[in-house]
């Protein structure tokens, strides 16, 4: 067994780099409340999807999925360097995209896409050469190669769609290089191929191979070992969590392909997406009902929030999938909402009360852990403000509420303060995870107690 | 007869209304003597370790004295260490699912074996029965960190050339380096029932 502790500051600076990304996504909401007010087919609102999904959701994820990998499934880290290499590709990777799709730039679009796709790349094969290393196979680790392959596809496609989006006539005159001309022309050959699908029908398609197939698979694959460390329980059937990743594979790979070719049959498929949700949702239930630890902590709570949200998100998906129905100013609107809820609501509501068991536990590590026995060390709790954390919970659910509603009515007044609600949970936790580096930066040790109690334990 | 008991609690989670639950409790009236209600759901809620705590009521505790602990678990490892001060216990569940304990000392009875030794003291922490340079450390049903935690602070007291065995639910990933910076190195086995038993030793 190898003896190197999984790296403490790697983690968390992608963790903060995801909670900059996310303030600044929320702060941008509530200064344009039109990107959520109006249909999603624009510039803003694609520059401000890529600045929670890239900038947020990844950076967290990619943060904790260096740490968490390794640990739940009992191997080491192939390579904390490359991690880090990845970490530059990732930040200029994602700013360069939400920036330029902001200025609807797609030729530079594509250009930090592939600076991005570089980093993605270094992140699958370092996670992929770790999960080679994992001594036991389990469902974990095999929903955990599926999130790597649908992200891979996710990143294919937005390339693809960004490739497509490009026009490359200036190239024509341009007297350059073999190489550079065949790639012009390879390009343009994929651009014709993405000309026979509907631009929003393939946006659409990339859409849900990020967020069912790496963000959901994630939260249903992590959560197996994650939620019985927490809450001190075990997997109840192995059977049905088997089944929950494997009914989303399907599912997934159904619904990709019929959503790209506007199929009816989007329906079908979204209903297998849905019964792996509720066949987890059983699964988690057994966890939970099994449990030792009889309190649900904070973190517990904002991440079986986020999981029950699953269902307003799953009839939505229904509605959206029904075969015939017509696009017009209400459904579009429905379309926002199914998209913010998903982003905003289960993944980010789900990564919020992970984060608080995750920031605490590697500042507490990473400070204090060579101190134990030592001198007295504070306790986990001891990091960060619980009332915080609390009002951070019950803002977020509201800013969830009034913004969701707002959306379906297009009124940007309300989506504005929904969205300020959101900012406002963020902050509190931005002030939490403030607390926890606090610790990190200025270690807050005593000396071991000489009590009656602490002698007769060392007696 | 229980209302006659003098009743102390120390803890003040929910103080009141739990003495008044906990007055229904059938193990309340199968004592004698003097009653001390320990309830350490709290202090494990915040990751704190109870084991001062306890221990420091059970050498508070009278001759004829009871010691009533209320835990999110059955305590298993806290009654070998308290079996050999002399007590006996009865356990059971509560219907929220916490559990509750009572001591009861033994007057008439001695330990039955020798006071432990050096760092034996720790909840789910005595010297293996048998094997006299092994300690043994029980961290299972502790979320993390608290294993480290109790793992970290039994290997602090380890007389020199011991051995240190602790029971883990998980492998304890996290601690492998920890162990190395002082000196010692760990080797974890799964067991049968998916625990880990990790032996560690000085290098």
């Amino acid at each position: 067994m190898g003896v190197n502790a999984p790296s403490v500051r790697l983690p968390l600076t992608f963790v903060l780099t995801g909670l900059v990304a996310l303030l600044t996504g929320m702060s941008w909401l509530v200064i344009r409340p039109a990107i959520l007010a109006e249909y999603h087919y624009n510039q803003y609102v694609i520059a401000t999807t890529h600045l929670f999904v890239l900038g947020w959701i990844c950076s967290v994820v990619m943060g904790a999925m260096y740490q968490l990998v390794p640990v739940a499934l009992e191997t080491k880290l192939y390579s904390e360097k490359l991690a880090g290499w990845q970490f530059a590709f990732h930040v200029v990777g994602f700013i360069g995209m939400v920036w330029m799709f902001r200025v609807w730039n797609m030729k530079q679009v594509g250009h930090f896409g592939c600076v991005f796709a570089t980093g993605v790349g270094l992140f699958v094969y370092n996670i992929a050469r770790t999960l080679r290393r994992v001594p036991k196979w389990n469902v974990t680790a095999t929903a955990v190669t599926a999130a790597l392959c649908w992200f891979s596809l996710t990143v294919t496609a937005g390339l693809f769609i960004a490739i497509g989006k490009c026009s490359y006539e200036t190239s024509e005159g341009l007297a350059t290089a073999e190489g550079v001309r065949t790639l012009v022309g390879g390009l343009r050959q994929l651009a014709g191929f993405m000309s026979h699908f509907d631009a929003i029908s393939a946006m659409h398609a990339h859409a849900h191979l990020g967020g069912v197939g790496f963000f959901t698979m994630l939260i249903v694959g992590v959560s197996y070992k994650l939620i019985p460390m927490f809450a001190l329980s075990e997997i109840q059937s192995t059977r049905r969590a088997v089944w929950s990743v494997a009914l989303l594979n399907v599912g997934l790979a159904g619904s990709f392909v019929t959503i790209l070719l506007r199929s009816p049959w989007k329906l079908a498929f979204a209903l297998v997406v849905i019964a792996a949700l509720v066949v987890y949702g059983i699964e988690l239930a057994a966890i939970l009902r099994a449990r030792k630890r009889r309190v649900v902590d904070w973190g517990i709570k904002y991440f079986l929030t986020a999981v029950g949200l699953y269902a307003p998100v799953s009839v939505l998906a229904v509605v959206l999938a029904w075969p015939g129905l017509p696009l017009n100013p209400f459904t579009g609107q429905l379309e926002n909402v199914y998209g913010f809820l998903g982003l905003i609501g289960v993944v980010s509501f789900a990564i919020m009360g992970m984060l608080y068991k995750i920031v605490p536990f590697l500042v507490w590590f990473g400070s204090y852990s060579r101190q134990i026995g030592r001198a007295q060390v504070p306790a986990l709790a001891d990091l960060y403000s619980a009332k915080l954390q609390a009002a951070g919970y019950w803002s977020y659910l509201a800013g969830l509420i009034v913004t969701s509603s707002a959306i379906m009515f297009s009124s940007e007044a309300f989506v504005r303060c929904g969205c300020a609600l959101l900012a406002s949970s963020i902050s509190t936790l931005v002030i939490n995870v403030g607390m926890m580096l606090s610790h990190y930066i200025r270690p807050c040790l005593k000396p071991l107690s000489t009590s009656p109690s602490a002698i007769l334990k060392t007696a | 007869m229980s209302s006659q008991k003098q009743i102390k609690y120390e803890s003040g989670f929910n103080g009141g209304a739990e003495l008044t639950v906990m007055k229904k409790q059938p193990l309340m009236d199968s004592g004698r003597g003097n009653m001390h209600a320990v309830d350490v759901r709290e202090d494990i809620r915040n990751g704190r370790e109870p084991f001062s705590k306890i221990m420091s009521a059970v050498a508070a505790l009278p001759a004829d004295g009871q010691l009533l602990l209320i835990a999110p678990f059955e305590p298993a490892p806290l009654f070998g260490v308290l079996a050999k001060q002399g007590f006996k216990h009865e356990s059971r569940q509560l219907e929220s699912g916490d559990w509750e304990v009572l001591f009861t000392r033994q007057p008439a009875a001695l330990p039955t074996e020798t006071a432990p030794t050096s760092a034996s003291h720790d909840f789910g922490h005595r010297t293996a029965v048998g094997q006299p340079n092994v300690t043994e450390v029980d961290a299972r049903g502790l979320e993390p960190p608290q294993p480290m935690v109790k793992i970290l602070e039994a290997l602090a007291s380890l007389p020199p050339g011991a051995m240190l065995q602790a029971r883990t639910d998980r492998r304890p990933m996290h601690l492998y380096a920890r162990l190395e910076e002082r000196g010692f190195t760990g080797e974890s086995q799964e067991q049968s029932d998916g625990s880990f038993l990790t032996h560690i030793h000085q290098r």
